[in-house]
């Protein structure tokens, strides 16, 4: 693939992550189901790492946490390599144990939704903010409304991949 | 795996790794400023913020319109009604007004709220998170916002405080976060305490009063101002009204849950407290 392959590929990703960013901070958060806002941002860097591989899964993932601490209130950076990092297991874990499937990308979607939602209760203990009872009452709804938008996100990223991803531009 | 250290996806981390060092050590050196990043990327999604925001307010007007018709007239019939009630209140208040006057030209009392310098604002974000809860403004350090400065609604109710501000945005942290600590007292008894977010009452709504002092006579109900304690924030600020009054598991300290006057899901437009003057 030539670099403007490369660019023109990554471009798209890139306006497939814009409705979902503008669905996860700006639409949804007005309307949350029982009080509850989902996190799509995560499965976005699931779908892609799922369909790219390690190596674009790290990529983007990096991407989507920068997207995530800068746009968003609050952050201290921790999301970019979290994410970046995630990206690379999801990538890899897709490449050798799973498969670039819908199943796939909803396995490790839970994953990495369970693993910042672990984070989030962790650290909710760590400064003794809340028991442990009430940080899962946040934590497990957040978790599966959050699984539930996979399927758009899964189709919207699969769409796109179809057209400009792997190699399909060479 | 092999593709990825093939393709430098270790120097792909390293990036991220870095990345995260440096967002995390801005943030801790600016303070309530946002890092220039941040600040680029908000000014730059602000329209796109502004346009979101308003698209929404109209679909959710379209929406009430359409759906809600039948209640939207019985409520119409039950502020009919209020509003005959209020324009009764008002007549009694104006005389009670012209007496207060007498009153703080007597004690020689400033008419505290005459210092406040404001600056109106539009909510453009809500909470993006489970986690917090927090508004984003239409305006920031060009118009003279500051974190740490108090956000009220036009009736003077308490909302939040500026926690990072940037060039054309800033974000508040609203009076139920977990971040909120600043005095409060309670008006009736003039009890003084701590006003705290909660992790588990921030998701009802709620905050705390901690400290109460001992044999405070707290009644459900019970208007809880700001104290001004501290200097940091203005005092007299009307945050809500006490729901009930309980003793920490230690059973050391007693604390009143507050239910907040202000409703976060329905803001529209704020004002910012830029400027007040301390009063001793």
């Amino acid at each position: 693939m030539t670099r403007r392959d490369v660019i023109h590929k990554w471009t798209v990703y890139a306006l497939g992550l814009l409705p979902v960013w503008v669905l996860d901070a700006y639409i949804l958060p007005r309307w949350p189901l029982f009080g509850t806002i989902p996190m799509l941002l995560p499965l976005a860097a699931a779908a892609v790492a799922v369909l790219e591989g390690a190596y674009a899964g790290t990529g983007f993932g990096m991407a989507v946490g920068l997207l995530w601490e800068l746009a968003y209130p609050g952050g201290f950076g921790g999301q970019v390599f979290f994410l970046a990092l995630a990206g690379m297991a999801m990538g890899a874990v897709a490449q050798y144990a799973l498969n670039q499937s819908f199943v796939g990308c909803l396995i490790c979607a839970a994953g990495v939704l369970a693993m910042l939602d672990f984070l989030r209760v962790a650290q909710i203990l760590f400064i003794n903010a809340a028991s442990l009872s009430d940080a899962l009452r946040v934590a497990v709804p957040e978790f599966l409304w959050s699984l539930v938008w996979t399927p758009l996100v899964w189709l919207l990223f699969q769409a796109i991949y179809r057209r400009v991803g792997g190699t399909r531009l060479a | 795996m092999k593709d990825f250290l093939r393709q430098n996806g270790i120097l792909l981390l390293v990036i991220a790794l870095l990345l995260t060092i440096l967002l995390g050590a801005t943030s801790a050196f600016l303070g309530g400023e946002a890092d220039p990043l941040s600040n680029v990327v908000n000014v730059l999604i602000s329209p796109v913020r502004g346009g979101v925001s308003a698209a929404a307010d109209w679909a959710e007007g379209v929406y009430t319109y359409v759906f809600r018709y039948g209640e939207l007239e019985q409520e119409l019939d039950s502020l009919r009604a209020r509003v005959g009630e209020l324009e009764e209140q008002v007549r009694q208040n104006e005389e009670a007004g012209r007496e207060n006057d007498q009153l703080r030209e007597l004690l020689n009392l400033q008419a505290r709220r005459r210092d406040f310098t404001f600056e109106d604002a539009r909510v453009t974000g809500r909470s993006t998170s489970n986690w917090a809860s927090t508004l984003t403004l239409s305006k920031g350090t060009s118009s003279g916002i500051d974190p740490g400065d108090c956000v009220v609604t036009e009736t003077g109710v308490l909302v939040g405080v500026v926690a990072e501000a940037g060039t054309n945005w800033s974000t508040v942290s609203t009076i139920i976060n977990t971040d909120t600590q600043m005095g409060g007292i309670v008006n009736r008894t003039y009890s003084a305490g701590v006003l705290e977010g909660d992790f588990s009452l921030m998701n009802q709504g709620k905050l705390k009063l901690n400290y109460l002092p001992e044999g405070a006579q707290l009644v459900s109900g019970d208007e809880v101002l700001t104290s001004g304690r501290g200097e940091v924030f203005p005092s007299g600020l009307v945050v809500g009204r006490v729901e009930g009054v309980f003793t920490d598991p230690s059973g050391q300290t007693r604390y009143a849950v507050v239910e907040p006057a202000v409703n976060l899901d329905v803001l529209i437009k704020v004002f910012v407290i830029k400027e007040f003057e301390i009063i001793e």
